[in-house]
């Protein structure tokens, strides 16, 4: 009030305003020191610890050299050169593949009246909460010898020797990376405008025509989910881990993992091939960012946002783009659950005894009574939904920030950096995160100074989120870069102060994309592995480490109903949360903004 | 305020609150530390299958301070023991393989002259190493010969570790991958260990002979899997009859029904695998003198009964390595049948990590 | 609506106002004031800074640097920057900036909320306002189900429901066309007016601002060039840039220019070296050989061939316009008129004379000269 009083004083003589620089707008605001400081916490200070061993691994008391190079040639040689040859032409080809396939569903589904929409759209969003390693479980189960397909009476002898090569691989892997490229291709389609399909068809374009014509302009959509699913399946450790190990295929994730597991473990090469997984995704995420700075990106969810017209197929048409999208579909989700589920009920899966086939409920009985066997799934299965709780809420408050800073319209370098930063992130496997993490919240100027997590609770939850964080962020730009700013400055203009602004109009607004972005984050710290294995504290097993440990240890039908158990708790969850979204919140928030089945 | 805006029932206010109210205490419950006691106690990194048993009833003894467990499979505890560098946390490591343990004591991680004063047997004393950094706590024998007695005949068999280099053998054989199972590579260790040259004086030329012999097996069709699981499930699916394997895993197979034509041969020599345990040797003295009672309750009476019954169709199924102690089953055979020799786990410890990339480079992709 | 709720009108005053975006000035050194109560139309081709000016005034944007204050109160100074939500303004915006998710109704009552108490009175102030704007039966629809016509009237309803004493307009007619376009422009004024409230309106449509100010300000590059009443804007533009913004029929270089008194010019012009035309001058003191001569269009007579006194031209299209005929013709290469008006219609291809009103008539250099 203070100024009130002076520049009223001043009024009379009509005195200039000195001609004075307000402070400009500062990149490093306390909110962006904030930022990267929990940023740097969580992802760059573990991994760079990480990335540091691969040319001295003296640092961190791992040998005697203060520098070396020498790891780097070791690392493209033989078998982990080939490690990283094969991770490069699979993840290149995945990808293509995936986002093909995700283009053409999302655009039927989207844009056609194609039959089953809303089966399609929740199919793919059953396969995002699909961990590789379950799906491979489910792939091997029905496969092999003996498996499940034998149980229910289906030959599949031809396809076991193929599936268990870079074809099956090939397989689970497009199917893990279709439903993210699935649902960034589909934020940019209800960004496209219906104008566009009607003018290339207005002016004589076939369906095939205006496909093409409309398709550059989704090119942003395209090329970043091109980029994350590359990334995705660079660091996917599931498959390499099973599939591509038990097929002698190995992938860089793999020879990582077996750099690090062999006693003495060579830290150092590890880190060669981290840094390199790193490296091979800059390209995809440069031609992105590149693309994305070209085209303006697309605002567009208003009050004047209007439903796109959808192209109405015949009958025949609508079945049968129908039963392709169910085939694919069936394919990545229905065969491994087919699999696992048949698996869990038949007793000694894979006894080529001939003592015949017995359906048995024996693997459920041992999951419940945990006295059969002598850890249950209960306090597991428990424990991994408290972390999914606490992660996937912390997760999403800091992915929303992350993921308003990065579509802000005056970004400038501090914006690119955090793309590039978020997108270079999801390449990180899993078990970097995890090693990385003993490596800097073991050392001992942060045990003594600062803070001692080490094998607690709290450490395996900032990995987990670490590891949630830069996907997360990435799914939730897509819908939050179509919210008006307008609709926010509307708010403030009208009265309201941030805070009101934030509660009427952004959370209403995002509610939805927070809730899937809650349940898919939820799902995936559940069912994550690697980190878990790594972090998890003592005599606190998380249900995927407890479910891996029996499949290990050739105790698969157990295994397996584990999996199937908890699968179908996930699946409650994700009812029960959604219930209650609908229940606390008022309609027009279920109205507007992203949305999972429309 | 503005109740008029979006109008909130008792029932919305309520169902948000409690998802909020339980995500706040999930994350206290995290981060609260369960007790702070004057005695920290220690944690005991543990592959073993009875290492819950045993640390409950050590626990229950009451000694004044608390053993925390962290169980899991030996190559991750190795890693995690590797990576956390010069500022450990565990106090005690106990899994199977003395391999590790040499490397530990190379790198003067392992606190010297551990070892109880008990009266150990034969094969328990050639494996107590002559510094006392670790304890054998239990034998079992790698190498075993594991068959599927409902494809081949025992007469069928070969029982020389020779023999198995014919293709007839080598075509249905299968081992772990020493990169991913711990008892694997003391087996490879063994079969150079017995390599004549090695007799002769030079590991180098024994570990030629070693590659030679895997390389042979290699390429008669030899089935690498990651471990012991998987191995015997190739053998119950029939892509092989016979695998080369840690006899405590056959045998706990045989047991637990869950493949009941399992039987075991032990050709002309198997390698002995001690179980061993070792304390952390940068630990501060109160630590080290917790961890001490816990060895040296191990290699009581008591705590061996609880080893031998701990994991009944697993782990459990060792051969004692103090006199007055005899194996939890009959399913075991006397020790002797084995053929079990001895490795110096200081001469083949340090060749591990070269050898097991010559594996994974060789042999594995065949 | 009862007298004691009518807001009291609020006046605006900027000084020195500068804003930059990195690199790129916005606004350059912005100077008005604007009187309680008036209508004031900022207009401005697309870049020229009139929407940040406007941002600004509302405190979505903050200024590098300059003075805001309204009603009296500064606003946003060298210490002072008041949040958006203080500075008791409303806004219509071009995108109409409703809240999707929320019903037409509590739209409208968002700015109510804030500052009354009493919910019925709330009820019936958003029915009046509803009423008002003719759109009581949509009271229940979500935005996405209303044509664009009626978004904007939710818009113009909720900024009317803030009752403020300033409401600011962005280009809130540019979405809309033709027919509801002058069908809000004139609810526009008269709602604005009726509620006594002080209005900044920016457009880049000068025949929007003439209709609907009582000043105009024209901003180009930043810079305000010229504010004033819409007469004095169309008969004394300030200079090239507003005068062709406002509207002129015709430009051409100017052969040689004599001043005549202390207003007017004789030039002469390349199509007629003969001639000698009667034009008013401004700024002509500065470089003679770069002078514009212009003309509007409401200053230029047609006639036949024979008739009067005039130069010839030929007719090279002509549309009717409900009142006459908008022609456009040609007098040489360098030298057509546009959108020349005559009740009497002349087709295609016929030759005219043409003659000047020299009050319409301008001569000044042909660059606009930056800043008032």
């Amino acid at each position: 009030m203070a100024d009130v009083t002076t520049s009223t004083a001043a009024r009379p003589e009509r005195v200039r305003a000195p001609r004075q620089r307000w402070p400009a707008k500062n990149p490093f605001s306390l909110g962006g020191i904030a930022i990267w400081v929990v940023l740097f916490l969580l992802i760059v200070a573990p991994v760079g610890c990480f990335l540091l061993l691969a040319v001295s691994p003296h640092l961190f008391d791992q040998g005697s050299q203060w520098f070396t190079l020498s790891f780097i040639r070791q690392a493209f040689e033989g078998y982990t050169g080939r490690g990283i040859f094969n991770s490069l032409w699979v993840s290149t080809l995945v990808s293509v593949l995936a986002v093909s396939a995700a283009t053409t569903i999302a655009w039927l589904v989207h844009r056609t009246n194609i039959g089953a929409r809303r089966l399609w759209s929740v199919s793919m969003w059953l396969l995002l909460l699909m961990p590789t390693w379950m799906m491979t479980l489910g792939w091997t189960d029905l496969l092999q010898p003996y498996g499940a397909a034998h149980a229910i009476g289906i030959n599949t002898s031809w396809l076991y020797g193929e599936f268990f090569g870079p074809l099956g691989i090939i397989i689970v892997l497009t199917s893990s990376a279709l439903p993210f490229a699935y649902f960034i291709v589909s934020a940019g389609l209800q960004g496209l405008g219906p104008e566009f399909e009607d003018a290339a068809r207005i002016h004589g374009a076939g369906r095939t025509r205006t496909f093409a014509t409309v398709l550059p302009i989704i090119a942003p959509a395209i090329l970043s989910a091109i980029a994350i699913s590359f990334a995705e399946t660079m660091s996917d450790f599931g498959v390499a881990f099973t599939l591509g190990y038990h097929a002698h295929f190995p992938l860089a994730t793999y020879t990582l993992f077996s750099a690090i597991s062999n006693f003495p473990a060579n830290f150092s090469v590890a880190a060669v091939i981290a840094a390199v997984l790193i490296v091979l995704t800059i390209p995809p995420i440069a031609l992105q960012s590149v693309v994305m700075r070209r085209s303006k990106s697309y605002a567009v969810l208003s009050g004047r946002t209007r439903a796109p017209r959808r192209r109405e197929f015949g009958r025949r048409s609508r079945y049968l783009s129908a039963a392709a999208v169910g085939l694919v579909v069936f394919i990545a989700l229905g065969v491994p659950i087919i699999g696992a589920l048949v698996g869990s009920f038949v007793q000694n899966l894979g006894d080529a005894s001939g003592a015949g086939v017995h359906f048995t409920l024996l693997y459920y009985k041992q999951v419940i009574h945990p006295s059969i066997v002598d850890n249950g799934l209960g306090s597991p299965l428990l424990l991994s939904n408290q972390l999914g709780l606490v992660v996937a809420s912390l997760t999403g408050v800091m992915a929303i920030v992350l993921a308003r800073r990065l579509v802000a319209t005056h970004g400038g370098w501090s914006q690119r950096i955090t793309d590039i930063f978020l997108l270079g992130s999801v390449a990180v496997p899993g078990v970097v995160l995890g090693v990385g993490y003993i490596f800097f919240y073991n050392l001992s100027f942060i045990t003594h100074h600062v803070v001692d997590i080490y094998k607690t609770l709290p450490l395996l939850m900032l990995g987990l989120m670490a590891s949630a964080l830069p996907g997360q962020t990435r799914f939730m730009a897509g819908p939050v870069s179509q919210i008006q700013p307008s609709l926010s400055e509307a708010a403030r203009v009208h009265g309201a102060t941030r805070f009101r602004t934030w509660r009427t109009t952004n959370m209403p607004l995002m509610s939805r994309v927070l809730v899937w972005g809650w349940l898919l984050t939820f799902t995936k710290t559940i069912s994550e592995l690697a980190i878990s294995q790594i972090l998890y504290p003592p005599s606190q097993e998380p249900a995927s480490v407890t479910i891996q440990s029996y499949l290990a240890n050739f105790e698969s039908g157990t295994g397996t109903a584990m999996t199937v158990l908890t699968l179908v708790e996930m699946f409650g969850v994700i009812l029960l949360a959604l219930g209650i979204y609908r229940l606390v919140t008022p309609e027009g928030w279920r109205r507007t903004g992203f949305s999972v089945v429309n | 305020m503005q109740t008029h805006l979006h109008t909130k029932s008792p029932l919305r206010l309520g169902l948000a609150g409690a998802v909020a109210a339980a995500t706040i205490a999930s994350l206290v419950a995290f981060t609260v530390p369960a007790h702070a006691s004057s005695n920290p106690g220690f944690v005991l990194y543990s592959a073993q299958g009875y290492d819950h048993a045993a640390v409950t009833a050590f626990n229950a003894t009451n000694p004044g301070f608390t053993v925390t467990l962290n169980d899991n499979s030996t190559g991750p505890l190795l890693e995690q023991i590797q990576a956390e560098g010069n500022n450990p946390k565990w106090g005690v490591l106990w899994v199977d393989g003395a391999t590790a343990f040499a490397q530990l004591d190379n790198e003067g991680k392992l606190l010297k002259h551990s070892v109880p004063k008990v009266s150990f047997n034969s094969l328990g004393k050639a494996n107590v190493p002559t510094d006392g950094s670790y304890t054998p706590t239990g034998l079992t024998v790698t190498g075993a010969l594991c068959y599927n007695s409902a494809a081949v005949k025992a007469s069928q068999l070969p029982s020389t570790w020779a023999q198995l280099e014919q293709s007839k053998y080598a075509s249905v054989l299968g081992m772990n991958d020493p990169s991913q199972s711990g008892p694997t590579f003391p087996l490879i260790a063994g079969v150079m260990d017995q390599s004549g040259k090695y007799q002769s004086g030079s590991t180098s030329k024994a570990v030629a002979d070693g590659h030679s012999f895997f390389s042979t097996l290699a390429k008669g069709g030899l089935l690498v899997s990651s471990t012991n699981g998987p191995t015997l499930g190739a053998m119950e699916q029939g892509s092989i009859n016979m695998a080369l394997v840690q006899s405590s895993a056959c045998y706990g197979d045989e047991l637990n029904g869950s493949f009941p034509a399992i039987r075991v041969k032990y050709l002309n020599y198997s390698i002995a695998l001690p179980s061993a345990i070792g304390i952390d040797a940068k630990q501060p003295a109160i630590v080290r003198g917790d961890a001490q009672k816990f060895v040296d309750w191990v290699m009581s009476p008591a705590g061996q009964k609880v080893m031998q019954t701990g994991d009944p169709e697993g782990d459990s199924l060792f051969w004692p390595v103090l006199n007055n102690e005899k194996p939890a089953n009959k399913v075991i055979p006397a020790l002797s049948t084995t053929n079990a020799i001895t490795i110096n786990p200081y001469i083949w410890g340090p060749l591990e990590s070269s050898v097991n990339t010559w594996f994974d480079k060789t042999v594995v992709p065949a | 609506m009862s007298d004691s709720r009518v807001p009291q009108p609020v006046g605006v005053v900027i000084e020195e106002l500068r804003k930059e975006f990195g690199e790129k000035v916005a606004l350059d050194g912005i100077d008005l004031t604007i009187e309680p109560g008036s209508f004031v139309v900022l207009l401005g081709p697309s870049g020229s800074g009139k929407t940040t000016l406007l941002r600004c005034v509302a405190g979505i944007e903050r200024p590098s640097s300059g003075v805001i204050m309204i009603n009296g109160v500064c606003v946003a100074g060298p210490k002072t920057f008041v949040q958006p939500e203080k500075r008791k303004t409303a806004m219509v915006f071009q995108d109409y900036a409703l809240w999707p998710h929320l019903t037409v109704r509590k739209n409208i009552e968002f700015p109510i909320a804030s500052s009354s108490r009493f919910k019925e009175r709330k009820v019936q102030r958003v029915d009046d306002l509803l009423e008002r704007v003719g759109i009581a039966h949509l009271a229940s629809r979500y935005p996405n189900e209303l044509s664009g016509g009626e978004q904007q009237r939710v818009a113009l309803a909720r900024a009317l429901a803030a009752d403020v004493g300033l409401i600011l307009f962005d280009e809130p007619l540019s979405n809309l066309d033709a027919d509801r376009r002058e069908q809000l422009r004139i609810e526009i004024a008269t709602l604005t007016r009726e509620a006594g409230a002080t209005a900044i309106y920016i457009t880049h449509d000068q025949s929007e601002a003439f209709a609907l100010a009582d000043r105009v300000g024209v901003l180009n590059h930043g810079s305000l060039v010229q504010c004033d009443t819409p007469e004095n804007i169309y008969r004394h533009p300030k200079n090239a840039f507003v005068t062709r913004f406002t509207g002129v029929a015709g430009e051409c270089l100017v052969t040689s220019a004599k001043p005549l008194d202390d207003a007017y010019f004789n030039v002469s012009l390349p199509f007629a070296p003969s001639h000698s035309f009667k034009a008013l001058g401004v700024d002509c003191h500065a470089d003679m050989s770069s002078l514009h001569f212009f003309v509007r269009a409401s200053g230029v007579l047609l006639d036949a061939p024979g008739g009067g006194d005039g130069v010839c031209a030929e007719v090279i299209d002509v549309a009717f316009n409900g009142r006459g005929y908008e022609h456009v013709v040609k007098i040489d290469d360098d030298m057509s008129l546009t959108k020349v008006f005559s009740a009497r219609r002349f087709e295609r291809n016929a030759n005219v004379k043409v003659s000047f009103e020299s009050s319409a008539c301008f001569v000044m250099p042909a660059k606009g000269v930056k800043g008032s």
